[in-house]
């Protein structure tokens, strides 16, 4: 009996298990949560975010919530992975039947989607529906324009800010950095919380991340390219190779000389580094975007500092721009499911469902109403620093260099920039690292124009 | 594609193969009729096809892309001839991506075949208990990529990684893992020198144990060192394995890819920025698919010359 019950098992098990497998399989398939059809008498609008994590469980109940606000159209999202690869799916499968009717594109894709002409610019909607956009941050907006028209609607925004640990500060007795902070403000701050804790608290870390450079240039009044960053015509020529840029690269030299800057890298993963260092209390100061803030408060008794980002001494402050994505229309859908699409961007805006959108995520509001509904004071009463970056936000009045680089390539030049920090970081000579990077960007747009024909 | 490492093909004898020959010769003059045609095209049109809509179509499709710039939503413009592998080969960024890919390459595979023979020899022996270790050292072979690459992302970290813990214990420099352009080589290749081993240990073990005994008896009546049975019975008579596994392990390294995607992203400085995820960024972050494609052309080349002369050369030095 039991030998023939092992043959049986051995001639089988294999065949058993696959089909074991593909029920499961398809039982998992079956239950995924997204629909991918519409409801009878609804015109579907097939809706591209790349929001994963908490922020898209958010995501998914607002869209439900717009489903259920009314009856002509059912909004579908579908996950489309990391940005940078979302942009080319969504480049490279326009005209055919599995395009999206709106979708999400990061802030430094605009410039491409601007060219590639692929999609209806939403002051059309804007213009036909008379909509007051004056509510919405007037910063973000210009992020996304270009010579006074709206070409995608901001949604999820953050700025980048500078974190502080509130109780390291008062635990050594060392003065935290003031609400608008210079760079030797800064450099002081972290110098005395690494000394005064006898070297255990590393004084300050920020990320190599070509965005947070450009932020820098931005909040110095400073262009990275020619023609107004690209908002008063086609960039011919980068030039980031300035006394600004050389400014942020030495203070951040001089910081790591003394010994309390820490280096955690660049991407993902220094995030992550520099946020577990921070919240075991071995990280004074850090500048992050501001989306970080609930993962900054959650599970940590530490009070939470925020200032703005820093500026360099002598310079007034000029506001920083935003990161974060926008919500574009498809113009190969028929003129219903466009209006559709523009329909569910409004909705995305009202001051209820960013203050809703601030809350789960971290990004900040940007309906200026937004700030008068008990969500948000709620959770200011909760976390007073939250108050800051929304504050920064507002208060940056928009112009070329703090709206944003709208040159196409952004990607690469991204790439540069990250390269040319590294480079300073590791100990590299400041000058030759940017002229690298100048050369090399210079080229890329070069060769982009000539394929442009531009 | 590749045969399997443990059968090792007997050699034919020489009057055996002269016969074939003869045969196939035959086989050649032999004219096909109408019916055998349409027959012929009807078994091999299916595969035909497949291979020409997924092969075929996107190799010619990328000599064709290199040649020309591509624009914002990826169409082709304007011709360049060679422009773009010209630029790529004189550009120092490309050459030191082409310079961290052999040095990683050829770490990985030197770095596993070693360790992996080292234990391989220690598992072969026949000890109470063995099959535990042997369980144990090729473990890693149930492990993907983006465990291993999180796993040690654990263990690089820079203030709460194990590695830190140590060094700060024992009060020696820290290593700055994955921000330092060397240390972050390391880490790379330490990672996936430990995600290959669990593989390799398995086939150089089989290779190992399927070595006749006698050969052994007859060196341990003649008094040979075990270091000299080592060296003089068993690679010889491994190396059909061994021949294999340097080969799946370096074309393996070249293609690496999903580690260098969690752990470093090519960085820092490009130090870790290997030949296939370089074309990835150019392709699928910056948009640049005729660079991207000049590159996959280069990559092709590349792999390919190696291809041939490993066969070349370790093929004279196998003992089947």
């Amino acid at each position: 009996m039991m030998k023939k019950f092992t043959a049986f098992l051995k001639a089988y098990a294999l065949p058993i298990f696959a089909v074991f497998a593909l029920v499961l399989g398809f039982a998992f398939v079956n239950g995924s949560k997204n629909a991918t059809t519409a409801k009878a008498g609804r015109t579907p609008i097939v809706f591209w975010h790349e929001m994963g994590g908490p922020a898209e469980v958010a995501l998914d109940k607002m869209v439900d919530d717009f489903n259920k606000s009314q009856d002509k159209y059912e909004v579908i999202p579908q996950y489309q992975g990391v940005y940078d690869e979302a942009v080319q799916k969504i480049i490279q499968s326009h005209g055919t039947s599995a395009s999206p009717a709106v979708f999400q594109s990061f802030d430094i894709s605009t410039a491409q989607m601007m060219h590639s002409k692929y999609t209806t610019p939403v002051q059309k909607f804007i213009d036909e529906d008379n909509y007051d956009t004056s509510n919405i941050s007037p910063v973000a907006r210009s992020f996304y324009s270009n010579k006074g028209k709206q070409l995608a609607m901001p949604f999820n925004t953050s700025q980048p800010v500078l974190y502080y640990n509130a109780s390291l500060f008062k635990k050594y007795g060392v003065t935290p950095p003031s609400k608008s902070p210079s760079y030797s403000e800064v450099t002081r701050a972290a110098q005395e919380l690494y000394k005064k804790s006898g070297h255990k608290v590393k004084g300050m870390t920020i990320e190599i991340y070509g965005w947070l450079m450009e932020e820098a240039l931005a909040n110095a009044h400073t262009s990275l390219i020619n023609n107004g960053d690209g908002h008063t015509g086609n960039p011919t020529k980068i030039n980031l190779n300035n006394p600004t840029t050389k400014k942020f690269l030495k203070w951040i030299r001089t910081n790591i000389k003394s010994g309390d800057f820490v280096n955690y890298g660049s991407g993902a993963s220094a995030e992550t580094n520099e946020i577990a260092a921070f919240l075991a209390n071995k990280l004074g100061i850090f500048v992050q975007s501001s989306a970080y803030i609930g993962q900054l408060t959650t599970g940590t008794k530490n009070k939470l500092g925020i200032s703005y980002f820093p500026h360099p001494d002598g310079v007034k402050a000029n506001g920083v721009g935003i990161g974060g994505a926008a919500l574009w229309i498809s113009n190969d859908k028929p003129a219903k499911t466009q209006r559709g699409a523009w329909e569910f961007i409004k909705y995305t805006q009202t001051a209820k469902n960013q203050a809703a959108w601030q809350k789960a995520t971290g990004y900040l509001a940007l309906n200026k109403n937004s700030q008068k509904t008990k969500i948000l004071k709620d959770l200011y009463k909760k976390i007073p620093s939250a108050k800051v970056p929304g504050e920064q936000l507002a208060s940056a009045k928009p112009n070329n260099t703090n709206s944003g680089i709208l040159m196409e390539g952004m990607q690469l030049t991204r790439e540069l920039e990250q390269t040319a920090m590294e480079t300073v970081y590791n100990g590299g000579n400041i000058n030759s690292a940017l002229n690298t990077a100048d050369t090399a960007m210079n080229a890329n747009l070069k060769t982009t124009n000539k394929a442009d024909g531009r | 594609m590749l045969k399997s490492p443990t059968q090792s093909r007997p050699r034919t004898p020489l009057s055996v193969q002269k016969t074939k020959s003869k045969i196939e010769e035959q086989e050649a003059k032999f004219t096909l009729n109408a019916k055998d045609k349409y027959f012929a095209w009807a078994f091999l049109g299916p595969s035909l096809l497949i291979l020409g809509v997924f092969i075929f179509y996107p190799m010619v499709r990328t000599l064709y892309l290199s040649l020309f710039l591509t624009n914002t939503v990826g169409k082709t413009t304007v011709f360049v001839g060679l422009s773009n592998y010209i630029s790529l080969l004189t550009s120092a960024d490309y050459l030191s991506s082409l310079g961290v890919t052999l040095f990683y390459v050829f770490a990985v595979t030197i770095i596993t075949i070693s360790l992996g023979l080292v234990l391989a020899n220690l598992a072969s022996k026949r000890l109470p208990g063995i099959g535990l270790f042997r369980t144990l050292f090729s473990a890693t072979m149930g492990v993907s990529v983006s465990v291993a690459a999180i796993f040690w992302l654990f263990i690089f970290n820079p203030s709460t990684g194990f590695l830190s813990l140590i060094s700060t214990f024992l009060h020696l420099p820290q290593i700055p893992w994955l921000t330092d352009p060397t240390a972050a080589m390391w880490a790379v290749i330490i990672t996936t020198v430990w995600m290959n081993l669990g593989f390799t240990f398995l086939i150089l073990l089989g290779a190992m144990t399927s070595v006749p005994t006698t050969l052994y008896e007859a060196a341990n009546i003649e008094g040979a060192s075990s270091r000299f049975q080592f060296f003089h019975i068993t690679i010889p008579s491994i190396s059909p394995t061994l021949f294999f596994v340097s080969i799946i392990t370096l074309i393996e390294s070249f293609k690496s890819f999903g580690l260098i995607d969690l752990m470093t992203k090519g960085g820092p400085t490009n130090a870790t920025n290997m030949l296939v995820y370089r074309i990835y960024k150019d392709a699928f972050y910056s948009g640049n698919f005729a660079q991207a494609s000049a590159e996959s052309i280069i990559l092709t080349v590349i792999i390919a010359l190696f291809t041939l002369l490993q066969f070349k050369v370790l093929e004279k030095r196998v003992n089947y």
